[in-house]
């Protein structure tokens, strides 16, 4: 088993009253969340565990473990009575408890008192093992209080029972089956009180190591606001064997990662930057170019055990070759030679673990093999294309004159209607035809440092701009003005040459004027920026300019929208921070009201407890019989 | 419009618009909008349903996780730019670019719509909580008063009896 746990004070209590009991001998695990102040709440639960490991370490072998674990809290909370009793300025010490036994790898047994708690991550879902004793969980149980009731009760942290209050305390006490890959959590309330069940379960059943895992959820509850010490153990049940897909997955995608330079060697060593497909390229750039891109993506789908990276460097690597003219023999050279260096890596793993190098050898095979399928599929796809060319072909040998005629005629008429537009694209088109494949990298991940924003459109895209927003004005009913301002907010945006957030913003403040802060505020605003987008859309569709231009038309105005709407977001954010800061304020205004109410609370008992009891004769006034009410 | 499958089109994107050599392919940011964005155009039209539904249980879980609105929100606008480029530079066809700059837009408008909301119901429950704190407040403070003049009641009848 795996188990690791941690503590932490909190961003708010002066000290840590919360204790841990971590012994893998004992397979005895505990959190204790002290309480009582003025340095009594540290007190009872250090006193709490080391009178409860104490007992577990005496006793195991003479009880059976539910018995044992029972009798040792028990044990503990008569520790931290009989103390209270004895020193009276600890009077009203207590804990609470959550303690887990591990029987073997297969059984636990947990124990608890009080609001600490235990958690089982089973199959990926979250679900509580103890019940809180608190009063209101009493009265959520016996149907007095709703669940919602409870969690807005100005007393919902008020325990029924805890190890101090009396001599003896009930143990509330189960026994689980574990199975491989569970995940026992054991914590005090200063984590699940800050922190969501759901991110708690996303941490949980995040693969992550349980030392991970324990500080992670620590750090969560800090980001939660940190307002109570914090303690998490972490038990993991040992996992099932791995499968063969999981340790390729895993050992295998790394001992790959691991080798990647011996695969570049071999590629170098094999002549791949003599090849036709990357000629003009520097040796290393090449082997940057191409093995290494091969690498990372066989790398990506061993993790994944998918193809998908692999397909798309074959597919893009050959494709560009292909459009450019080139021959199948210089990609089947190239393949070969990274195939080569694919076994050699996968020879140098074998050599030094067997089984790995086996499962290697299937998997890099498959990768080798989805690079052919993605080749051939694209060989198939050029003999369809030659297919469809030699008919075409054929079709317009038989084409009347006339026919020639209109065809020329309407290229004319595209020609005049569209002086700049289709000209530019034919010439980048030509451009592009005469500049190498090369000089136009074509692998995606080989270009991290791709610029974010355009820099302004065309004099005939703006003119287009123009006129789509005056289209879509003219589809509004007069009625819908917010619509309609968002439209020439748009406009505005859209034609900002500098960078066009400012000019979002300012107009975002415009459109935003003085809304309330809820949902009758907020919500028409951006029904207005969704009818906006569906009547533009709609508009620049209607535009009567060629394809390229309206795609332009198109694509500045989305960017516009969205700047416009991020803006817009921003200021309700903007508007709703100050909302949080106030409750927290007030939040430490209660907790300064609360403190001060138990402070009052232990003074009243103590003076009671003078009237109650028989007066010690070592106290000022004197022995005194039992004072009468 | 070409017969390309533009959402296996728009798939192998994902390393380059998600930036996945940065940020590793383990939930980069913004995965959601870009998972978000494949929904949409693999159902297509205006109305795609779910893709409100989606949005939200996965900026939710962002939240909840602690990550801030505006973190959610500049990785939502990232993402966004990135694909414009990508887009640009990997679709040949006018159409399909257009199918998917709408496609994005509605994504980005939806992600935009879900942060708000999420704020203003927090919003909400942060006033619903002053209120509740207000009159917790004033509880304590009636039982401070009480358990005072039990204080001074009982101090003066010990002080009494000893006499």
């Amino acid at each position: 088993m795996r188990i690791a746990g941690d503590t932490h004070v909190g961003k708010v209590r002066p000290s840590n009253e919360d204790a841990l009991i971590i012994e893998p001998r004992m397979g005895l695990y505990a959190v204790l969340d002290g309480m009582g102040g003025a340095s009594a709440g540290d007190v009872a639960s250090q006193l709490a565990r080391d009178t409860i490991r104490e007992f577990v370490l005496h006793r195991r072998l003479t009880l059976a473990p539910a018995a044992l674990l029972e009798a040792a809290i028990v044990a503990g909370s008569t520790a931290v009575f009989t103390t209270a009793q004895h020193q009276p300025e600890r009077h009203g010490m207590g804990t609470t408890v959550v303690a887990c036994l591990v029987v073997d790898a297969k059984r636990v047994v947990i124990g608890h008192v009080g609001d600490s708690r235990a958690y089982l991550l089973r199959d990926g879902r979250l679900q509580p093992l103890t019940r809180d004793h608190t009063i209101v969980e009493e009265l959520v149980v016996r149907g007095l209080l709703t669940a919602d009731e409870a969690e807005r009760h100005p007393y919902k942290n008020v325990l029924s029972r805890n190890l101090g209050a009396k001599p003896e305390t009930q143990v509330d006490v189960v026994e689980l089956e574990l199975r491989p890959g569970d995940r026992l959590l054991l914590c005090s309330d200063g984590l699940y009180g800050y922190a969501s069940a759901e991110a708690i379960q996303y941490l949980l059943g995040s693969g992550d190591a349980p030392e991970h895992v324990a500080r992670d959820l620590i750090e969560l509850a800090l980001r939660g606001g940190g307002g109570d010490n914090v303690s998490t153990i972490v038990i993991e049940a040992p996992a099932a064997a791995p499968s063969s897909t999981q340790v390729v997955r895993t050992s295998g995608a790394v001992a790959w990662w691991q080798r990647r330079q011996r695969f570049l060697q071999a590629a170098s060593d094999g002549g791949l930057a003599r090849n036709p497909i990357v000629r003009g390229l520097a040796a290393h750039e090449a082997i940057d170019l191409v093995a290494a891109s091969l690498c990372q993506a066989i790398y990506h789908d061993l993790e994944k055990s998918t193809g998908v990276n692999v397909w798309t460097f074959a597919q893009t690597l050959a494709s560009g070759w292909f459009e450019r003219g080139g021959d199948w023999k210089a990609v089947r050279g190239l393949v070969d030679i990274l195939g080569a260096s694919a076994r050699l890596v996968v020879d140098d793993i074998r050599a030094g673990d067997a089984r790995l190098g086996f499962l290697l050898d299937v998997a890099v095979s498959r990768a080798l093999i989805v690079v052919e399928l993605a080749l051939g599929g694209l060989l198939a796809e050029r003999l369809r294309q030659i297919d469809a060319d030699l008919i075409e072909l054929h079709s317009a040998a038989q084409d009347t004159v006339e026919h020639t005629t209109q065809e020329s005629l309407a290229l004319i008429d595209i020609a005049e209607l569209t002086p700049d537009g289709e000209a530019r694209a034919g010439g980048d088109a030509r451009a592009r035809a005469s500049e190498r494949f090369i000089d136009r990298p074509t692998l995606p991940f080989l270009r991290p440092d791709r610029p974010i924003t355009s820099s302004g459109e065309s004099a005939e895209v703006v003119a287009a701009i123009s006129k789509t927003i005056t289209l879509a004005r003219g589809r509004l009913s007069p009625r819908a003005e917010l619509v309609a301002q968002i439209l020439v907010a748009l406009e505005t945006v859209a034609n900002d040459r500098g960078g066009n957030f400012a000019t979002a913003v300012q107009s975002a403040r415009e459109l935003y004027g003085v809304r309330a802060v809820d949902n009758a505020g907020v919500m028409p605003l951006f029904d207005a920026f969704d009818k906006a987008r569906i009547v533009t859309a709609a508009c620049v569709q209607q535009l009567r300019a060629p394809p390229a231009i309206r795609m332009r038309v198109l694509r500045a105005l989305s960017t516009a929208h969205q700047r416009l709407v991020g803006a817009t977001t921003g200021l309700v954010l903007e508007a709703v921070a100050p909302l949080g800061e106030r409750l927290r304020e007030i939040q430490a205004v209660t907790g300064t009201l609360r403190d001060a109410v138990a402070k009052v609370e232990r003074k009243r008992a103590d003076l009671e407890r003078r009237f109650a009891t028989i007066v010690d004769p070592s106290l000022p006034w004197g022995a005194r019989g039992t004072t009468e009410w | 419009m070409s017969d390309v499958d533009l959402t296996e089109a728009v798939r192998v994107l994902r390393d380059e618009v998600l930036d996945t050599v940065r940020h590793g392919d383990r939930d980069p940011p913004g995965a959601e909008v870009f998972e978000a964005l494949l929904r949409a155009l693999s159902i297509g039209g205006e109305s795609v349903p779910g893709l409100d539904l989606a949005l939200h249980d996965a900026v939710a879980r962002r939240l909840a996780w602690g990550d801030r609105e505006e973190a959610v929100l500049a990785d939502a606008e990232l993402v966004f730019d990135r694909l414009m480029t990508s887009v640009d530079r990997a679709f040949r066809d006018p159409d399909d670019q257009m199918v998917v700059i709408e496609a994005a837009t509605q994504v980005a408008v939806t992600v935009a719509r879900v942060v708000a909301l999420a704020a203003v119901a927090r919003a909400g429950r942060d006033r619903a909580t002053r209120m509740r704190e207000e009159q917790s407040q004033r509880q304590l403070k009636e039982v401070l008063e009480k358990q005072k003049a039990t204080i001074l009641r009982l101090e003066h009848e010990l002080k009494q009896d000893f006499r």
